[in-house]
């Protein structure tokens, strides 16, 4: 009995020890980890903290004008930086920082995702002091963001970004406030295989196409053969997305952003009359299948195979990283048989100068943070700063240096340049093809670029809403895309609930539970949309 | 002696040494659990019952708690569709899985039991998938496939039960065919409870009923079966528990996904409204399964209590006629002399 009572009480006393163990492991964790985070979330000085101190020196720097009446702190700071930019380069582009602002140290991270990792740290009062993002209704709903009106304003670098940022007041959404910046910009493009151009003895469109020259040559590349059949489009991007954007003159509706969004309001029939043309292709055949569907096996007996690495398909509707991921990589052409050039987005109208509708992730300086001109500074410099740029370009051009893949950074998700700055893009295009037969393809492209309108989710608030909430719960593009509904069945009840979710998001954000920055007159517009749609 | 007296009297039993040790030790076990529950789970608990009557705005610079009342239970019935279909689905394969789960163990269980060769290799066997569905390796064969029976025509067993039962619940077991083998793999634990239940059972019992002419058959049912229903409940509790917590449970996923989601419909408040909900219906889960399987007194308790009670009864009758007797025989001898017969003679 007496051997049971020890044997009993070693095994409940080892239990509690390594509950303890483990409670207090887990103390010592978070501790570890928060404080100098916490610290540099709350902007103290490192001059308060032993550890940052013993980690470096103490760096005497003489105040730097940075522009205007802006001068840099002397303090020995640390700024926290959360993105999504592969980790190497984000490291290295840190170091770059830091040597340039000796006194400024930057821990960064990688998000994994968005609203789980920056409620998380909102909760635990380790939020970033600059982040970037990919769905701005959260940052606004919950006030992520500050106002850096007046350091965008003040430094004249902005003056000579791509138009349409300060045009539409990308990062401003409508109101006079700039809340973010655009981080990183990927225009939407599309690719042409010359290769099946040849084989099917079709003409090369011109560079500045329209977008029924386009439809056609999808059409006339979809051939039966007894091989393999030919498709005339393969898509990641959705063409009515691009035909939103391309479709109306400015003269007719300024288009600012996805499903005809002028700044204040939406008309879906012109996303309309894209996602219908989009589904009668789709429908006829003219379209190839997608990877990972019963199609794609009947069609190459390969379950996984990528319609762009088949050599079968014309026309791709896809997303600017594809070529630098995949047809961009050395070899990797040669081995499928492509012959990958650029395209301009067509225009549905013929004119020279369009815009172009582009994945573009925004940063800000988040409002819990103490130096923000500094964060401000750190953002310019990881998105779209010339000094930032510069460095990204040498980087990208070293095709030794790698990420943990072994894949070379411009390989990464390389994004394209905001700034207009001529010795950044001449060290921009140099990373493409410099021969004489693709060159000229390339320029055309870039030159064509330089009016983006991002996708709704990063620049209308409310927009996130209307898609989660109406239009992707009653799933209209399955509904258009078998042949089951007409999207223009959908544009009037479309146009009012995503008039109602932007309105009523434009009061929760920026009305006075929130930023507080609207007019009376501003906040009475939006109301009587909200009202109309209630009653 | 009064009521009073009586209680005063009763004698005081001094708890002996023994017993204080294995009361300590005892707490001593469970102390990890209070831990776990004062240091991890009742602030939380005591917090999300705050935050569902809120609609809450997470700043890096605060809570902003905006007080919505029932909103949140609105919101999700009226205008998310899918939880309140998620919690019907999750009902159905709940009540259709924990009694598959449970014989399974029980059949496992009672083989395992049995002198067979490697025995306990084949309970590390059994064991191992408890391993495997308790961190992401379960989600990555899921994804491949692993969790189905590919030779299985679902289709066709859904459309057969359609013609039966309402579509959700046909779709429900349909569900439970299409993920046959990760319901299996669920059966770990409840095969090491019944195992150690089986080996508590004692053999005499068996030895006593095979002299006796029990067959196998009727000594599973009358000895094997009684004494494991306590386990029985355990498992079933433990089951409910961990279906409704774990990886796979598309609710558990979606309430993480309001919780984090930054729209401002949705977040801590709208989350914890869903998670309160769910808590709900998983204890009316785990209550239904506590009343069909919660310990009855078995039928010789019952006799022995009837007896009990006809002898008490017994014992009153006859307390009564002894007090009716001496009522009678007092009587008599107080009348007695009281009245005289006619002629004079005496007594009645």
């Amino acid at each position: 009995m007496r051997k049971n009572y020890w044997k009993k009480l070693l095994v409940s006393m080892t239990l509690v020890a390594s509950m303890l163990i483990g409670v207090a492991g887990c103390g010592g964790d978070t501790t570890g980890d928060a404080t100098p985070t916490q610290g540099a979330t709350s902007g103290e000085t490192t001059n308060d903290k032993k550890d940052d101190t013993a980690k470096k020196d103490p760096v005497k720097v003489d105040p730097v004008n940075v522009f205007g009446d802006y001068y840099v702190t002397t303090d020995n700071i640390t700024l926290t930086y959360w993105h999504y930019e592969d980790q190497g380069m984000a490291d290295r582009m840190c170091e770059a920082f830091m040597e340039l602002y000796p006194n400024i140290t930057v821990e960064n991270k990688v998000i994994s995702d968005m609203s789980t990792d920056l409620s998380a740290a909102a909760a635990a009062g380790t939020f970033p002091d600059v982040f970037e993002g990919t769905d701005s209704d959260t940052a606004l709903a919950n006030m992520y963001w500050a106002d850096i009106t007046e350091y965008w304003n003040a430094d004249p670098e902005n003056k000579n970004l791509m138009p349409t940022i300060d045009e539409y007041g990308i990062g401003m959404f409508d109101t006079s406030v700039r809340f973010a910046a655009p981080m990183r910009y990927w225009p939407s493009a599309i690719f042409i295989d010359r290769n099946v151009i040849e084989t099917l003895n079709l003409d090369m469109p011109r560079t500045d196409w329209t977008w029924e020259e386009m439809i056609q040559l999808i059409k006339d590349a979809t051939q039966y053969d007894p091989d393999m059949q030919y498709f005339g489009l393969g898509y990641y991007n959705r063409l009515d997305s691009l035909y939103g954007i391309a479709a109306v003159s400015k003269d007719v509706r300024q288009i600012k952003g996805e499903f005809g969004f002028n700044g204040e309001d939406f008309d879906l029939q012109y996303w309309a009359i894209g996602e219908q043309q989009f589904s009668d292709l789709k429908l006829a055949g003219y379209v190839a299948p997608q990877q990972s569907t019963q199609e794609m096996e009947d069609w190459t007996g390969d379950w996984d195979t990528w319609f762009g690495a088949t050599g079968r398909v014309a026309v791709f509707s896809e997303g600017f990283w594809t070529y630098q991921n995949l047809w961009g990589v050395e070899g990797y052409q040669e081995q499928y048989g492509l012959d990958i050039v650029p395209y301009v987005t067509p225009n549905v109208i013929d004119e020279k100068e369009h815009n172009v509708i582009s994945t573009m992730y925004m940063g800000g300086v988040s409002t819990s943070c103490k130096y923000p001109l500094e964060a401000y500074l750190l953002l310019k410099f990881m998105g779209w700063g010339i000094d930032g740029w510069k460095v990204r370009n040498e980087i990208y051009a070293d095709t030794t240096i790698t990420n943990d893949s072994g894949t070379p950074l411009k390989n990464a998700q390389m994004p394209v340049p905001l700034t207009l700055d001529e010795t950044v893009w001449a060290g921009y295009k140099a990373l493409f093809p410099q021969d004489e037969d693709r060159k000229p393809y390339w320029d055309d492209y870039f030159a064509s670029i330089t009016r983006p309108v991002p996708y709704g989710w990063y620049n209308i608030a409310g927009y996130w809403n209307f898609c989660d909430q109406y239009f992707n719960s009653i799933g209209i593009h399955d509904l258009v895309d078998n042949g089951t509904a007409k999207a223009a069945d959908y544009t009037e009840e479309a146009t009012r609930q995503a008039n109602y979710y932007h309105a009523d998001a434009m009061i929760t954000y920026f009305g006075p539970s929130g930023y507080n920055v609207l007019s009376d007159a501003e906040l009475a517009k939006y109301q009587a949309v909200v009202d109309s749609f209630l009653n | 002696m009064s009521k009073k007296e009586k209680k005063q009297k009763k004698p005081k039993i001094k708890v002996g040494k023994l017993e204080k040790r294995e009361a300590r030790a005892g707490y001593f076990f469970t102390l990890p659990w209070v831990i776990g529950v004062v240091a991890f789970l009742l602030v939380p608990l005591c917090q999300s019952f705050k935050f569902m009557w809120y609609n809450i705005r997470i700043t890096p610079n605060g809570m902003i708690f905006n007080p919505v009342g029932i909103g949140n239970f609105a919101n999700i019935w009226h205008e998310d569709p899918e939880f309140p279909q998620q919690i019907v689905t999750y009902i159905w394969q709940t009540c259709l899985e924990v009694p598959i789960i449970i014989v399974f163990a029980l059949m496992i269980a009672i083989m395992l039991n049995g002198k067979i060769k490697m025995r306990a290799f084949f309970r590390l066997i059994f064991f191992l998938p408890v391993i495997i569905v308790s961190g992401p390796v379960m989600n990555m064969l899921v994804s491949e496939g692993a969790a189905t029976i590919p030779s299985m025509n679902v289709q066709s067993i859904v459309a057969a039960f359609d013609v039966f039962f309402p579509t959700s619940v046909a779709n429900s077991i349909g569900e439970m065919f299409s993920n046959m083998i990760m319901t299996l793999w669920y059966s770990g634990v409840q095969i090491l409870i019944f195992l150690s239940a089986l080996q508590k059972v004692d053999p005499a019992l068996y030895e006593a009923a095979k002299i006796d002419g029990g067959s196998g058959w009727e000594c599973f049912w009358k000895i094997t079966l009684p004494t494991m229903k306590p386990m029985i409940l355990l498992n079933a509790v433990y089951t409910v528990i961990f279906l409704s917590s774990n990886e796979q449970n598309v609710l558990i996923t979606m309430i993480e996904s309001a919780m984090f989601s930054g729209t401002k419909e949705k977040g801590y408040g709208y989350a914890s409204a869903m998670a309160w909900m769910y808590a709900l219906v998983i204890t009316l889960i785990v209550g239904l399964f506590a009343l069909m399987l919660g310990s009855k007194k078995d039928v010789y308790d019952k006799k022995a209590k009837k007896f009990k009670k006809l002898q008490k009864k017994e014992e009153r009758i006859k307390k009564r006629v002894i007090r009716r007797g001496e009522r009678h025989a007092k009587k008599v001898a107080r009348n007695k002399h009281k009245y005289t017969t006619y002629d004079g003679s005496g007594d009645y």
